[in-house]
């Protein structure tokens, strides 16, 4: 193997968490948000997508990454950069803690 | 770019007009309206109810390239070149598929263009029916944006709406696949079009421009890091008003190239893979580092972790998703880049900074240190001086398109820039082949500029179908091939990384360009020896119509310095 070939060899980097995205009811919106997260290095591990009273989808995933040099904060941003992604947010143990 | 209020008399226009009419010509008239008079294209089945109405729209100069690469490449030469959106068709199935490699490039780059892709028709969708691709699906991660259009009345506000998104922000490639009975369809509907409310921030809070000063005037060793969103955010004279208020060097990267002049006093050249050593070395150094419209692309960074290791780090950004995505920062400033600059002022009401006189004339004692030597050995025509004098020769400085490769590296350190727009290259992606057919857009968008395309034997080959547009419509278009009959960077690679394992980047059997050119009436000579470079320069730049110069150079020439991948700046090999 050369210098070159050992250079590429990553390891995941262990961040996880759950996010929730506000999308808006337009065709492709929700595989966009979808795509983008496994693009951008994440695995799913739970998916729930639930349509709301006003006709958007909140879209709750929980999320692993694969490698790289990622952070949700940026995920985030990457997903609300998407149009008809109205917003997302990282959602866990502290929200829980707040709202008890 | 439209306006929010543009926006909303467009949308208010459409839905007076209430005449019936078919989904092609709502979608030809829409794209008029927007100002487009260009459209790069080729026609195909399911886009014909499209190139059928596109004669009774005479505001609309359609260019009938080639290849739907060609058109797509063509589209992004001319967005680039005029600051303007591009427009792209083509039919679906391989028509599409042949834009795929054009798109990603746009969105690689952040290039405003709108493709619109002919499809089959509603009821065959999904069907795999003949040239029937999801083309919607294929582009989903390299679009900023696209659509499906399953009804002619939502024309109108889908492609004002796609415009807007195409140059709203950090521009990029929106896609419209349309059915052929939708544009066949007629109509007297016109669907209302919801604006679009994700409008940008303005520029950084107040606060984070006092943090950015504060940090500027603290440094010991500031240091500019400019990249493509300079000319994108059209920010360049802020820029300039801001380097020459505080006197701090600047290193840019490939796409920032321009955006100050290659002469300025305070720059320091390219930085990166094949950057300058001074610029290099500068970053290593630095203790702030000023990032302006750059996103530590790894090509600029080499390994990232070692990347100005000792600085603090300000980002200005249109696009916030890449503020804290490769790299920490100490401010991050979103928004628009032109206001941003133009609001950093750290020096004002008399304050104080540290002494950077130091720093600065190490700097430009590298840079002097540096300096190119054109003065090589052999016999060989040396390509980066015929660069070099090529573009100090040209009369207004000329644009420069680029294939992919060693000359794309040529053109980056040794060609005169002083406005970016004047310096379009594949950038993200590394497009070969994207040099011939965006030169021909650029000069259709700039026909009063000298354009210039530099292309290699390997990248030539990949669209040279192209000089078929440039007869056809007698594009005055210069190309300059360097044909050093390899593929010169993957075999420069396979020379200082594969154990000189040439494999397969012999190119020693192409064939004759000068030949190949003329029989696509073009006229071309070649250019073999050193002494010839001079007069053939001449003729290049004398000629009134396209013009090809081949040029024959050494096998064995390599791009230096070069940082090997994954390695620091630092790291940097030599001749």
């Amino acid at each position: 193997m050369t210098q070159l070939q050992r250079d590429k060899t990553f390891e995941p980097s262990g961040v996880n968490g759950k996010l929730k995205v506000v999308l808006h009811d337009v065709s492709g919106t929700l595989i966009r948000a979808l795509g983008t997260i496994e693009r951008r290095g994440y695995d799913y591990r739970d998916v729930h997508c639930t349509q709301r009273v006003d006709g958007d989808f909140d879209l709750l995933v929980h999320i692993e990454d694969t490698g790289g040099p990622n952070n949700l904060d940026t995920l985030c941003k990457q997903l609300e950069r998407l149009y008809n992604v109205v917003s997302a947010e990282m959602v866990g143990r502290r929200k829980r803690a707040e709202r008890a | 770019m439209t306006t929010a209020t543009q926006f909303d008399r467009q949308q208010t226009e459409i839905l007076a007009n209430r005449e019936p009419k078919s989904g092609a010509r709502l979608l030809l008239e829409s794209i008029a309206a927007q100002g487009v008079d260009m459209i790069f294209g080729y026609p195909g089945g399911a886009i014909m109810p499209v190139y059928d109405v596109l004669p009774k729209i005479p505001e609309l100069n359609h260019i009938l390239c080639r290849h739907e690469q060609g058109c797509g490449m063509a589209a992004i030469g001319y967005a680039r070149a005029t600051g303007r959106t591009g427009t792209c068709f083509a039919t679906s199935g391989p028509g599409a598929t042949n834009l795929v490699t054009a798109i990603a490039d746009a969105y690689l780059d952040s290039v405003p263009v709108v493709f619109v892709t002919g499809q089959v028709t509603s009821d065959l969708m999904g069907t795999d029916g003949f040239q029937e691709v999801d083309i919607f699906g294929i582009t989903l991660p390299i679009v900023k944006h696209s659509y499906i259009v399953r009804d002619p009345a939502d024309i109108p506000g889908m492609i004002a709406e796609a415009y807007f998104i195409a140059a709203e922000g950090r521009p990029g490639p929106v896609l419209i696949d349309l059915p052929k009975d939708v544009a066949n369809a007629l109509t007297r509907e016109r669907h209302r079009w919801r604006p679009y409310p994700k409008v940008k921030p303005e520029m950084g809070q107040a606060q984070d421009i006092a943090a950015a000063e504060a940090l500027i005037r603290n440094a010991n060793k500031p240091l500019f890091y400019i990249g493509g969103g300079i000319a994108q955010g059209d920010g360049v004279t802020e820029l300039r008003e801001l380097v020459d208020r505080t006197k701090i060097p600047v290193v840019s990267t490939l796409k920032g190239l321009g955006a100050m002049p290659s002469d300025h006093p305070n720059y320091l050249g390219m930085l990166g893979m094949h950057g300058l050593k001074a610029a290099n070395y500068a970053v290593q150094d630095c203790d702030l580092l000023i990032v302006a419209g750059a996103r530590f692309d790894d090509r600029a960074t080499g390994k990232l972790d070692t990347f100005a290791p000792h600085a603090k780090v300000i980002h200005m950004d249109i696009d916030i998703a890449e503020i804290n995505k490769l790299r920490r920062v100490n401010v991050g400033l979103d928004g628009s880049l032109k206001k941003n600059l133009a609001a950093l002022d750290p020096f004002k009401n008399g304050q104080i900074r540290k002494d950077i006189s130091a720093w600065t004339q190490l700097c430009y004692d590298r840079r002097a240190e540096h300096e190119w030597d054109y003065d090589a050995p052999g016999d060989f025509v040396y390509a980066p001086k015929l660069l070099h004098d090529l573009s100090r020769r040209a009369d207004d400085s000329a644009i420069f398109t680029c294939d992919v490769g060693q000359h794309q590296m040529w053109v980056a350190q040794h060609c005169y820039f002083d406005d970016p727009k004047d310096h379009i290259t594949s950038g993200g992606l590394g497009t070969m082949g994207f040099g011939l057919p965006a030169g021909l857009g650029a000069k259709l968008g700039a026909p009063e500029r000298t354009v210039i395309t530099v292309s290699g034997d390997g990248s030539i080959m990949m669209n040279i179908q192209e000089l078929a547009t440039l007869f056809r419509y007698d594009i005055a278009l210069k190309i300059v091939l360097l044909d050093n009959s390899a593929l010169g960077m993957v075999r420069q690679w396979q020379e200082v990384f594969f154990d000189k394992n040439y494999s397969e980047t012999n190119l020693s059997d192409n064939p004759d360009f000068a030949k190949v050119a003329r029989a696509f009436q073009i006229d071309a000579f070649t250019v073999n020896t050193r002494d010839e470079v001079d007069a053939g320069i001449d003729r290049l730049l004398a000629a009134q119509g396209p013009i090809l110069m081949h040029v024959k150079i050494d096998p064995n020439e390599n791009v230096w310095p070069l940082v090997p991948p994954g390695r620091s700046n630092a790291d940097m090999m030599e001749r």
